[in-house]
């Protein structure tokens, strides 16, 4: 699945977009808790992160299936 | 379900906003008033001086939520037309980052889908602008868009 990175998250994680395998039915949260793991600095983060799933926000706890886009946002800032 | 009109107008862009252009777009005959709003890119922050502001956009979904702010006001208010742009790259002093027009029959409806228009994209549309200063540069502060809490058990099939 895509893996996207925006604003202050796209500079933690030193890039912008990955593509990342997770077993059937994994969470949101435990696709976050892997790329924390990977750059410690993202768990930081992690309070003020919301998630997208094919574009739409969406909880922590929703499950996820290959082919899905997930995105981790920092808080907005357009206009 | 409602559908936008295909005369409403949201784009992302990387030019300079043609404000008086937007304007003419939204403009008709059968309507009375047109609210402007222009946000543009402030010469300090926080008592810095900006150099200058570098906007980006997770692009398929801030388009999808700029349209999902334009049906909302289209259900709330007696509007006409939405001209909603964003602006994305490197943007100076002075530039506009963003333009929201709406026309309506009368203006109390215009004024309050414009700014309802506003405060949302503010809020919920995914764009972020670092701000550049003489000794660096930080990701402006934002406010994080309200996510679903968690994800309601499916029910049975029946």
């Amino acid at each position: 699945m895509g893996v996207l990175f925006f604003g202050r998250l796209k500079d933690v994680a030193g890039h912008a977009a990955d593509s990342a395998e997770v077993a059937d039915a994994a969470t949101i949260e435990q696709l976050f808790a892997l790329y924390a793991a990977r750059y410690p600095e993202l768990a930081k983060y992690r309070s003020s992160v919301v998630a997208s799933r094919n574009q739409e926000f969406a909880a922590w706890d929703t499950p996820l299936r290959s082919g899905d886009e997930v995105a981790f946002l920092p808080p907005v800032s357009g206009g | 379900m409602v559908t936008l009109p295909h005369d409403d107008i949201y784009q992302l862009v990387r030019e300079p906003i043609d404000m008086a252009a937007q304007i003419r777009l939204v403009r008709a005959p059968e309507d009375g008033a047109i609210v402007t709003f222009d946000g543009f890119v402030r010469n300090q922050s926080h008592n810095r001086a900006t150099l200058y502001l570098d906007y980006e956009a997770y692009e398929s979904m801030a388009l999808a939520k700029m349209q999902e702010i334009g049906l909302q006001i289209h259900e709330k208010y007696r509007i006409h037309r939405v001209a909603m742009v964003h602006r994305l790259g490197r943007l100076e002093i002075g530039e506009t980052s963003v333009f929201i027009a709406v026309s309506a029959p009368h203006r109390a409806a215009a004024f309050d889908a414009c700014r309802f228009a506003i405060d949302t994209l503010k809020r919920t549309v995914p764009i972020w602008k670092k701000e550049y200063f003489e000794d660096g540069a930080v990701w402006a502060d934002g406010e994080l868009p309200p996510a679903p809490a968690a994800t309601p058990r499916a029910k049975p099939a029946s």
